[in-house]
């Protein structure tokens, strides 16, 4: 097991360093003056213009602007914008928020999701049933520019107007695990929406296998049947699919993060790229490889540990 | 008992995550302060966020200048009559307007304690010049004698590091050379640029240091409370510097939160966490006039938007009777009041209203005459294809779609829109000749004189160095320009100014389509709020309720 997640881990490398390759030249391929474009309406003096492409090496051709990245990196320095701040502390400080969100958005969808499609499941063709497979139908074909704007409005404005009830911050991240809460359920939104059908499908297919009979015809408790046997198999789809989520929420928050005004990574991203602020869209983009990758070897360790019969030589 | 591992696992996992969610929460974050609670509970107004570090003469743009104009005094302000007056500038004279005299007033000290003196002027002054600092304002200092020396151009060395026209006589007396007279000269003191900086700003070699960008020591009435984390930190914090000798606002903290949508900031103030908010988003114009009532507020804001004619670059555009017969095709009411709900006015003439020297209605052509236009435009034999280019990341694609529908209709031409990627792009095509019709311009002014929408757009200079991007040259204009410059006093100059976008309505290079408006919203915590020509909160008036 150990040489196996080294053997991974060593594996990362490379794509690592492809990947920071192909963000630096997709950068560097589009088109205008990142200098230029700073100044907006007014043209800029061109001997500032000048200075600062001087200062950013944009004169120089694609290699030596990347080798001059590289360099840097190796030794801790990640670059800096072009309003000098350093990338490293840039990516820091959003970072940490962006863990926040995705991490509240992940435990409302694993909470939430597994929890409604095992109810689903459990209840099979009543009335409930029916009930959460058209709320998750609504969940999934609603915009999540719309439930933001929507819940920020009632549980954020109207909730406290009319109520006094201050409890949901309408938007930045100035109290703590509350700013969280409203935002990382709207990321979660439609991610809760597959779960539950996820987990519903899953478990209700688990529930009809063979060891199931066996467990029910030993006279073990419903419970049992249902908690050791039937949901511990019927976990594993559901456990690569939060892991492959972990990375979407991460990186795919731009909107929520805009309408909640959080000050994570995917607006910065957003912006740098329309900046064109190499570093720091290298920088983040490195950053969520990481995190992918680190997120599916941790599924795949998982899977051992839910079914026996997957061992990592 | 590998199940019970399992489930040891998965809860592991899930409250080390909520572990990690609980730590962030506490760290990096402050809470804001609510403005009812009275005494030292903050005023918070929304900005976005500065695009740079807090280097005055870098900033040129509003949410930046937002901060610094609470931290610093500047030489003069404007008043409610558009009028310049003195703030920590005693008195600026000249007999010649080439030789300025600054006097100081007394009492002025940075937030460490040291007096305010008039070679701090000239050190900041110097370092804004000075190309190889590659500040942004430093085009605001080229009326200074010596400039050339310090920014001699791409490529070439400076020779010197001071500006041979600055000179501080001694520590309450500035004299400033210009190059040639220019009457408007006190006008311009009052913006960003023209900051002075402590000592305590430099470095051994002179340049101002990143460390003080981040927390700078001013000269106004508040000071920062700590550094400014640019791109994490999510407010600005500042407390009232008590040792101000002037004027001081009536509250002890002001907070600055930055916010990427106004639409978020606005359903923050309908909630009670942020108190001023100086630009509403178009969208909530209309529940902000009904909800906030009295606590509204619509000014006129000195920028200008214009549809530019390639002049120089296009002869099908060279008579004048075809731009009018465009000019008049433009309904501008409607692109006002529907396209940019509310957000813009019809403009009338090429001085914006908010700025002395305006002149309603001056500009009759302006007037939306569908019948005229279209007998103008047959009688000149104007093109049938007229193209209308605009920089897509500017919000500006449905009033260029709704002037292309006027004209298509009024004038019966095919008329294309042209999107480009940025503004820079449609100069850059103009330049190479790959596009050759018109395109959108806007204009935000640097100074509240009249002479900042002529000189810098349609001088024969700034063809050159300036935004003159049609290419327009007229000699008597210019000759306007030196005489406004030249003029004995401010006043005096407005009038000749006056006259020289009198020549620019004639002769239309560029069509004046809208001003903007400034669509402030305040909460109800707070009372008085006033915004000033830079677009700046005049934080003296303002008061918590």
């Amino acid at each position: 097991m150990g040489r196996y997640i080294i053997r991974r881990l060593i594996q990362a490398i490379p794509v690592l360093l492809g990947s920071t390759f192909l963000i630096y030249l997709t950068v560097f391929a589009l088109p205008g003056d990142p200098i230029a474009s700073l100044a907006g309406e007014k043209r800029t003096d061109p001997t500032v213009v000048a200075i600062l492409r001087e200062q950013y090496h944009l004169n120089d051709p694609f290699f030596l602007q990347y080798w001059y990245y590289i360099k840097g990196v190796f030794v801790g320095d990640f670059g800096t914008t072009f309003a000098k701040v350093e990338v490293s502390d840039l990516i820091a400080g959003k970072f940490q928020v962006t863990i926040n969100l995705a991490m509240t958005a992940l435990i409302l969808e694993a909470i939430i999701g597994v929890g409604l499609g095992l109810w689903a499941a459990l209840r099979r063709g009543q009335a409930i049933d029916s009930a959460i497979l058209a709320s998750t139908l609504i969940l999934i074909s609603v915009p999540t520019l719309v439930t933001g704007f929507v819940l920020q409005l009632l549980l954020g404005v109207q909730l406290k107007t009319s109520t006094g009830f201050d409890f949901f911050p309408v938007a930045g991240v100035y109290d703590g695990w509350r700013s969280y809460l409203v935002p990382g359920f709207v990321l979660a939104g439609v991610s809760i929406a597959y779960l539950t059908r996820l987990t519903r499908t899953s478990l209700a297919e688990t529930l009809r296998a063979d060891f199931v009979r066996t467990a029910v015809a030993k006279g073990l408790p419903r419970r049992r049947v249902v908690g050791r046997h039937a949901l511990r198999n019927a976990l594993i789809p559901l456990v690569t699919y939060l892991g492959a989520d972990l990375g979407t929420l991460m990186g795919g928050a731009v909107i929520t993060e805009s309408i909640f005004n959080i000050p994570g990574i995917g607006q910065e991203l957003f912006r740098s790229v329309y900046e064109r602020q190499q570093p720091v869209v290298v920088g983040i983009v490195t950053l969520l490889v990481l995190v992918y990758i680190l997120a599916n070897l941790f599924v795949d360790l998982l899977y051992a540990v839910l079914d026996p019969r997957i061992r990592y030589e | 008992m590998r199940v019970t591992k399992g489930a040891k696992i998965i809860a592991g996992t899930a409250l080390l995550a909520l572990a990690v969610a609980a730590c962030g929460g506490g760290g990096g974050t402050s809470s804001t302060p609510d403005a009812t609670g009275g005494g030292d509970a903050a005023v918070r107004m929304e900005i976005g966020e500065p695009q740079k570090l807090f280097y005055p003469s870098d900033t040129t743009e509003t949410e930046g200048a937002e901060v610094l104009a609470a931290l610093f005094t500047p030489l003069v302000k404007y008043d409610d009559d558009k009028k310049v007056v003195n703030d920590l500038a005693a008195s600026i004279e000249s007999t010649d307007n080439k030789v300025w005299t600054v006097k100081l007033k007394p009492g002025y000290t940075w937030h460490n304690g040291e007096p305010v003196i008039a070679q701090n002027y000239v050190d900041a002054w110097n370092f804004a010049s000075y190309q190889d600092n590659a500040q942004s304002a430093s085009y605001f200092f080229g009326r200074i004698a010596g400039y050339a020396d310090l920014a001699p151009g791409e490529g070439k060395t400076p020779k010197a590091k001071e500006m041979s026209g600055l000179k501080a006589v001694d520590d309450s007396t500035l004299e400033v050379t210009l190059t040639n007279p220019f009457s408007q000269f006190p006008v311009m003191l009052g913006y960003t640029a023209f900051y002075p900086l402590p000592k305590a700003a430099f470095d051994a070699s002179g340049k101002v240091t990143e460390d003080y960008a981040r927390k700078p020591i001013g000269n106004g009435y508040f000071q920062i409370d700590k550094a400014y984390g640019k791109g994490t930190d999510q407010t600005i914090d500042l407390t009232l510097y008590d040792k101000y000798p002037g004027e001081k606002p009536k509250f002890n903290k002001l907070q600055f939160k930055v916010y990427t949508k106004t639409e978020t900031a606005y359903n923050d103030l309908r909630a009670g966490h942020v108190d001023i908010i100086d630009q509403l988003a178009a969208s909530n114009i209309s529940s902000a006039k009904t909800e906030l009532g009295e606590r509204y507020i619509e000014q006129p804001d000195a920028g200008i938007g214009y549809i530019g004619v390639p002049l120089k670059y296009n002869p099908e555009y060279e008579n004048v009777k075809i731009r009018e017969a465009i000019s008049m095709a433009i309904d501008r009411k409607t692109i006002s009041e529907t396209v940019f709900s509310g957000t813009r006015s019809p403009a009338d003439d090429f001085i914006n209203p908010a700025i002395d020297g305006y002149k309603q209605g001056a500009c009759a052509v302006c007037t939306y005459d569908p019948a005229k236009a279209k007998a103008a435009y047959a009688e000149a034999n104007g093109p049938k294809l007229l193209e209308l280019g605009y920089n897509a990341d500017g919000g500006h694609k449905e009033w260029i779609e709704a002037v292309a529908i006027n004209l298509r209709a009024n004038l019966g031409v095919e008329v294309t829109v042209k999107p480009f990627e940025k503004f820079q792009a449609i100069l850059d095509e103009l330049d190479k000749k790959t596009y050759k019709g018109m395109f959108r311009m806007g204009w935000a002014i640097d100074y509240p004189s009249p002479e900042n929408y002529l000189t810098p757009i349609f001088s024969t200079d700034a063809a050159k160095t300036g935004s003159n991007y049609a290419g327009y040259s007229n000699k008597e204009f210019d000759e306007l320009l030196v005489k406004g410059d030249t003029a004995p006093t401010v006043e005096e100059g407005v009038a000749l100014y006056r006259q020289a976008a009198d020549i620019l309505i004639k002769e239309l290079p560029y069509i004046p389509v809208y001003f903007y408006k400034i669509n402030a919203g305040f909460s109800e915590h707070v009372k008085g709020v006033k915004i000033n020509l830079l677009n700046q909160v005049e934080w003296t008036s303002v008061e918590k309720v």
